[in-house]
């Protein structure tokens, strides 16, 4: 389905966006605390916000790509269709995998929102990043489903990095 | 159920999984989830699994592996591979196998900017295997050397699972970057010495020393290698020196990396969008294994079968030395069906608390490192030595012509360069820990 592609594109354009944004912050609060003598409050804090989000918006790219490695040893001989049904067993599998993460993430999500939790310099509020990761994972966990059914596309390169 | 036998079945259900082709990080999700709930129930598991991906992922040491990753993908992306093999070739082109060890040192030197062995490989290969083959180089050297120099990029810091190591063992990362320092200088030394033995015991696989075809080195070094020594030594001073963290050294190296490329002026749009691409599917492959590996480990952690392990080999009362060797062997053969990174997540919370009670005759946090960066040459081992070694693969399926099978018989003098450097590093930890003193 295209627009599960386009979806899972945009979530790892929008991460690559938020690590480009830690990059410059972060460099500015190097900068800013090495050479101007002016350190930056809660610089480490909207990191960490932010890369909880940008890594959770890598998951649907990652799950569409079949980045996730496999162990192709004990498989090497089977026939390419015992393989392609394997594959379809698997993905169903990470959909269920997903979909109880996505479930417990949106229930830590207004758990957080309801102990106004945050963080200790800021007080940046945790359930905005559970706000921001549920999205992508119920997307991540739609791709496996749509490739259980379909059957993945042939694997492309796979590798781990 | 006793618990060895509940550790028996949730091991059997993952390692079932995975032979099934599910992929690793869920195979271990599931595992331990199932031996999570037989054990504490479902609400604890549920409660268990609210906070876990947040925990994990919006988690500030962690932040530097997506930021090492992109920084890897914008070197490789951005031609600063192509320029470091051809002043690595003019300089070493009077020896005999001299592009042989012209790919080692550009190896070398492209991973002090890449913490990914395979991404390493992969650039290095498409530079300098043409060039290897066009010289008249056997398929076997050519590619043994390649796949052999991709190993460096995860011994010469930054390295990707060094940080894996430093988080699941709580070690100072900045720490563990000297450590490996030292040991991946040796292990460069070493691969050039055994390029240099084999050119000699095996004539033929290499051509007779060039002679003065290249360019002069001189105009080369400019464009080679001072862009990339500058980020080194900006990220990595600034870590060892205490100026910044690793996470806000890989921010300033992902900056650094990005300045070079625009003034190689390589980086065009459709390149820096697969940069984006391939960083997002390298980070949601790395944190999903996290999820799967925390999920495993709490679930083995609850049966108790972890510490008492540990207690009964320490209660064997072994030579440390043996009980390092055995796991270090223990990772070798588990390194032929399992990946570096899994095999990482699932096994150093298990191992590392035994370690942790062995005597070496230095402090703890030492021991730590030093362990670290054994365990670290056993996975490069890993990814060289048949019957899977994963570098061997890629720089294989790159070069068409070539069976796998004269790749592995490449490998064999590196291997052999390897097992000299793991022993001597093992039986002198000084030798990785002389650099450690001076981080501040």
């Amino acid at each position: 389905m295209a627009w599960l592609d386009k979806l899972a594109r945009a979530c790892a354009v929008l991460a690559g966006v938020l690590l480009a944004l830690i990059t410059l912050l972060t460099c500015a609060s190097v900068v800013g605390r090495n050479l101007l003598d002016t350190a930056m409050a809660g610089d480490f804090e909207l990191t960490s916000a932010a890369t909880g989000i940008a890594v959770a918006l890598c998951l649907p790219w990652c799950q569409l790509r079949h980045g996730n490695i496999t162990v192709d040893f004990f498989t090497d001989r089977a026939s390419s269709r015992t393989v392609a049904k394997l594959n379809r067993l698997a993905c169903f599998l990470v959909a269920t995998a997903m979909a109880v993460l996505t479930w417990r993430t949106t229930m830590g999500c207004v758990s957080a929102w309801n102990s106004h939790s945050g963080s200790m310099l800021l007080g940046f509020p945790d359930w905005a990043v559970y706000a921001g990761m549920v999205p992508p994972m119920l997307l991540t966990g739609a791709i496996a489903m749509w490739q259980a059914v379909q059957g993945p596309a042939t694997r492309t390169d796979g590798l781990p990095l | 159920m006793t618990p060895l036998l509940l550790v028996f079945l949730i091991f059997s259900v993952m390692l079932a999984l995975m032979v099934l082709r599910t992929p690793i990080a869920v195979a271990m999700f599931l595992a331990g989830a199932s031996g999570y709930c037989i054990q504490a129930g479902w609400s604890p598991l549920t409660s268990f699994l609210n906070n876990q991906a947040f925990a994990r992922f919006a988690n500030y040491d962690l932040s530097v592996i997506p930021l090492f990753l992109l920084m890897g993908h914008l070197a490789t992306q951005g031609g600063i591979s192509r320029a470091l093999f051809g002043f690595a070739s003019s300089v070493m082109s009077r020896f005999q196998g001299g592009l042989a060890m012209a790919a080692v040192l550009a190896s070398a030197a492209f991973g002090s900017i890449c913490g990914s062995s395979v991404a390493t490989a992969a650039t290095i290969t498409s530079v300098a295997l043409p060039e290897m083959r066009q010289h008249g180089y056997s398929g076997r050297l050519a590619t043994g050397t390649l796949a052999a120099g991709g190993t460096l990029g995860i011994l010469i810091p930054p390295s990707v699972p060094l940080v894996i190591y430093a988080i699941l063992a709580e070690q100072n990362i900045a720490k563990l970057f000297a450590a490996a320092l030292v040991p991946g200088i040796l292990a460069m030394l070493g691969y050039l010495v055994a390029i240099a033995a084999y050119v000699r015991l095996y004539p033929g696989h290499a051509p007779q020393a060039a002679d003065a075809a290249h360019a002069p080195a001189q105009a080369r070094w400019i464009t080679g290698i001072v862009p990339i020594a500058i980020v080194f030594l900006v990220v990595f001073g600034g870590i060892y020196g205490g100026f910044f963290t690793p996470t806000e050294g890989a921010a300033v190296g992902v900056a650094a990396t990005f300045v070079v490329t625009l003034f190689k002026r390589e980086l065009t749009a459709p390149k820096l969008a697969h940069c984006v691409y391939a960083t997002a599917q390298g980070s949601g492959m790395i944190f999903l294994l996290f999820l799967g590996a925390d999920l495993m480990n709490a679930a083995l952690a609850l049966t108790q079968v972890p510490a008492q392990l540990a207690a009964l080999i320490t209660g064997w009362q072994l030579p440390p030395l043996v009980v390092v060797t055995g796991i270090l062997l223990f990772y070798i053969v588990l390194g032929s069906v399992m990946d570096e990174l899994s095999m990482l997540l699932l096994t150093i919370p298990l191992f590392f608390p035994i370690v942790n009670t062995l005597d070496f005759g230095i402090p703890h946090d030492m021991a730590a490192i030093w362990f670290g960066i054994m365990v670290l040459m056993t996975i490069g081992f890993g990814m060289l030595a048949p019957p899977v070694g994963l570098n061997v693969y890629i720089v294989n399926s790159m070069a068409k012509d070539i069976p796998i099978a004269e790749s592995y018989r490449g490998v064999m003098p590196f291997l052999v360069s390897d097992a000299i450097r793991m022993l001597l590093l093992l039986l002198f930890p000084g030798i990785t820990l002389w650099l450690v003193r001076f981080v501040r």
